[in-house]
């Protein structure tokens, strides 16, 4: 009897051993983590002009969550995560950051969602020594120069997303080599950083490819109709109209110049990115073109798992925005694992987190991920084009460079 | 140059047609009503829902959307005016308390996703949405170089008809009397024996069915149909146009908002695209500088 009480115990053991290492391979402080709580905190756009992207960024973080959770943990340890609105306002977004930081005493954040309010909020982190990851910010001087034009490196901030300085010049160079335009007209939101920077990587970009840039357009975001801007913009017959704009303003823009006869091609940045830009240009967004941190269509096992997984929560499919917040999620997770956290001096901790977020190394639905030495993103990019339908299929690849 | 004059006729139809609501309201209860906008958005939206989400005709959509905004002129008059016009408080209040409305009804559109509790109403939460293709009749028409499309064109008769009939109902109606003589001065209006909270529940009444025509027509013809379209697209332009064209005047308003659409259309083509709004709010500081009633106006009787 007391035999058979040993083996029972001895069994228990074992399970809870098990269970220990299944949040990701143990590091020898497995029971420093067990039954403490990593506490991160996401600054979104669910309201605003942000609110087409961050929706989905909160869906692909809380997919994330709720599997390492349901997968033990990180080496024990729950993660729980607030997702709060910055309605995307860049002043609201710095509150919510702060309260964050220095209030909820949170290890990391994520977010914001946008480019203009990074520039409030990732400074503010970086100067309370807190490791903030970037999982949808495009724009110019994000990392490693977050306080610019200061241009002492901010060391714990970190960016997922794929930057338009990366982004925007692999689409020009990618269509050119295919159709050799020789005429272009930018369409440029000028009150926004992420649209500005946009426009500003074009005009930089365009000459390199023997594209002459007829005319930049500038616009503000909140127009009523674009119509004027437009009209301006086909009667000058260009081969290329760039957008570089947000929201549902892409859609817009390709519905009035196709409805006013424009047969050119749309070429973009991460505003064209989403599912419900494709699905609002419908058949007159059919071949537009932009650079994409993610594809659907991806069939490598740590997207198509990933795939599968959205669409069983969600009940449709994810995006890109999905993608980077889900992988943004794993990133902080493995980095945690690692960090050999004490859960009980939060500014050590995050010292802690900071160090071992350079040192990621993981399969994400975006594809292997590493760090830059500037902490940004070092990933593959996808060229993809608007399916006329609401999606995208894919056109060339770019290997990381 | 063509095809930019007739975006400048549609966007000032637009412009005018959302500007009489607003300078209604102002000539009877000499007060701002900025939930407006919001109503602006809600006829927009309710269309799209009652298309998209609920299967029905884009038609009878049109109407129940006209209806729903309808509606909620009386929820203007009964929870943000009426209240504080009981209080004798002063007109600030009465603006404040419209504004307070319209973040509301913005709020609860913004919250809009399937499973929450405004699902009905709206599940795109912050998302713009467009009209699915084939939904009205739209024909394009290229002309001698210009792009006729047909919800555009339908645009500026629909306005012009609405206006024209209001102008009749205010001119020669009992009803319109009666509106002018409560605009006039409410007291001897009661004293005549007029029922003036049945007029004013009547004026904003017509003039949220006006503002959420407007937001029907603009988001059948432009698309990007959102929470904020009423604040982002019409809102400050209202008061511009109804300051333009002399508060309280609806012929003023008319010629307002078809003056801002002009204005701000020739400033993208001959001063360039980035000082659109700026040019349009310099023509409206000139005008509150040298005729600051306006065109049509009378003269300021409040300072807001």
């Amino acid at each position: 009897m007391r035999r058979l009480h040993l083996v029972s115990w001895l069994a228990a053991a074992l399970v809870v051993a098990a269970c220990g290492s299944a949040g990701g391979g143990g590091t020898g402080s497995t029971n420093s983590y067990s039954g403490k709580t990593i506490k991160l905190g996401a600054i979104l756009s669910i309201t605003g002009a942000g609110g087409v992207y961050g929706p989905q960024s909160r869906d692909g973080m809380m997919l994330a969550v709720d599997q390492i959770n349901k997968a033990g943990g990180v080496n024990g340890a729950q993660i729980s995560l607030t997702v709060s609105d910055d309605a995307s306002l860049q002043t609201q977004s710095a509150q919510v950051a702060q309260t964050m930081i220095q209030a909820d005493q949170d290890l990391a954040l994520l977010g914001p969602t946008l480019s203009n309010s990074a520039v409030a909020v990732h400074p503010l982190a970086e100067s309370l020594k807190t490791p903030i990851l970037a999982v949808s910010t495009t724009g110019i001087n994000i990392v490693p120069d977050c306080k610019f034009p200061n241009t002492t490196p901010c060391s714990y901030v970190f960016r997922d997303s794929l930057g338009e300085e990366t982004a925007i010049p692999d689409n020009i160079q990618s269509y050119a080599a295919d159709a050799h335009p020789t005429t272009a007209v930018l369409l440029v939101a000028q009150d926004d950083k992420f649209s500005s920077d946009g426009g500003l990587i074009v005009q930089n970009t365009v000459g390199k490819y023997g594209i002459n840039l007829l005319k930049t357009i500038k616009f503000n975001k909140a127009e009523a109709d674009l119509s004027p801007y437009v009209t301006q913009a086909v009667q000058l017959h260009p081969d290329v109209i760039f957008i570089t704009s947000l929201g549902g303003i892409p859609a817009n823009i390709m519905t009035e110049a196709r409805k006013q006869g424009w047969q050119g091609q749309f070429l973009g940045g991460n505003g064209f990115n989403t599912a419900t830009v494709s699905k609002n240009a419908g058949a007159n967004g059919l071949g537009a073109r932009s650079a994409s941190a993610w594809y659907l269509g991806n069939t490598f096992p740590s997207n198509a798992d990933f795939v599968t997984a959205f669409k069983a929560a969600y009940n449709h499919d994810p995006d890109q925005f999905a993608a980077q917040g889900y992988a943004g999620i794993k990133i902080i997770a493995d980095a945690a694992k690692r960090a050999n956290l004490t859960f009980s001096d939060v500014a050590g901790d995050r010292d802690k987190l900071r160090a071992a977020m350079e040192t990621v190394n993981i399969q994400t639905p975006l594809g292997p991920f590493q760090f830059t030495s500037t902490h940004d993103v070092k990933q593959t990019v996808w060229i993809i084009k608007m399916d006329g339908q609401g999606g995208f299929t894919l056109v060339h690849q770019i290997a990381a460079s | 140059m063509g095809q930019q004059i007739l975006n400048a006729i549609f966007i000032g139809s637009i412009y005018a047609l959302f500007a009489v609501g607003y300078t209604l309201v102002f000539g009877v209860l000499d007060i701002l009503n900025l939930a407006h906008s919001a109503v602006f958005m809600l006829g927009a939206a309710v269309t799209y829902t009652l298309v998209v989400n609920h299967g029905q005709s884009f038609w009878l959509a049109c109407v129940l959307a006209i209806v729903a905004a309808a509606f909620m002129g009386l929820v203007i008059e009964y929870i943000c005016l009426r209240p504080l016009r009981r209080r004798r408080a002063p007109p600030i209040a009465a603006l404040i308390s419209t504004i307070g409305l319209a973040l509301i009804i913005v709020a609860a559109i913004e919250q809009g996703r399937p499973g929450t509790l405004f699902a009905w109403l709206w599940v795109d939460g912050a998302n713009p949405v467009t009209m699915p293709p084939g939904t009205f009749p739209n024909p394009t028409w290229h002309v001698a170089g210009l792009t006729l499309e047909g919800s555009k064109l339908a645009v500026v008769p629909v306005s012009i008809a609405l206006m024209l009939v209001l102008g009749y109902v205010m001119r020669f109606t009992q009803v319109g009397r009666g509106l002018r003589a409560v605009a006039e001065n409410p007291r001897a209006a009661r004293l005549m024996g007029i029922d003036v909270d049945r007029l004013i529940s009547l004026t904003l009444v017509i003039s949220s069915a006006l503002g959420g025509l407007a937001g029907i027509l603009f988001g059948v013809a432009l698309g990007g149909i959102s929470p904020y379209i009423g604040r982002d697209s019409v809102e400050v332009r209202g008061l511009a146009v109804i300051v333009l064209g002399g508060m309280g005047s609806i012929p003023g308003a008319v010629l307002g908002g078809y003056l801002l659409g002009f204005i701000e259309v020739l400033a993208v083509v001959l001063l360039g695209s980035n000082v659109r709004a700026g040019v349009a709010f310099a023509a409206l500081f000139l005008m509150l500088v040298l005729r600051p009633q306006g065109l049509f106006g009378a003269q300021l009787r409040e300072r807001i």
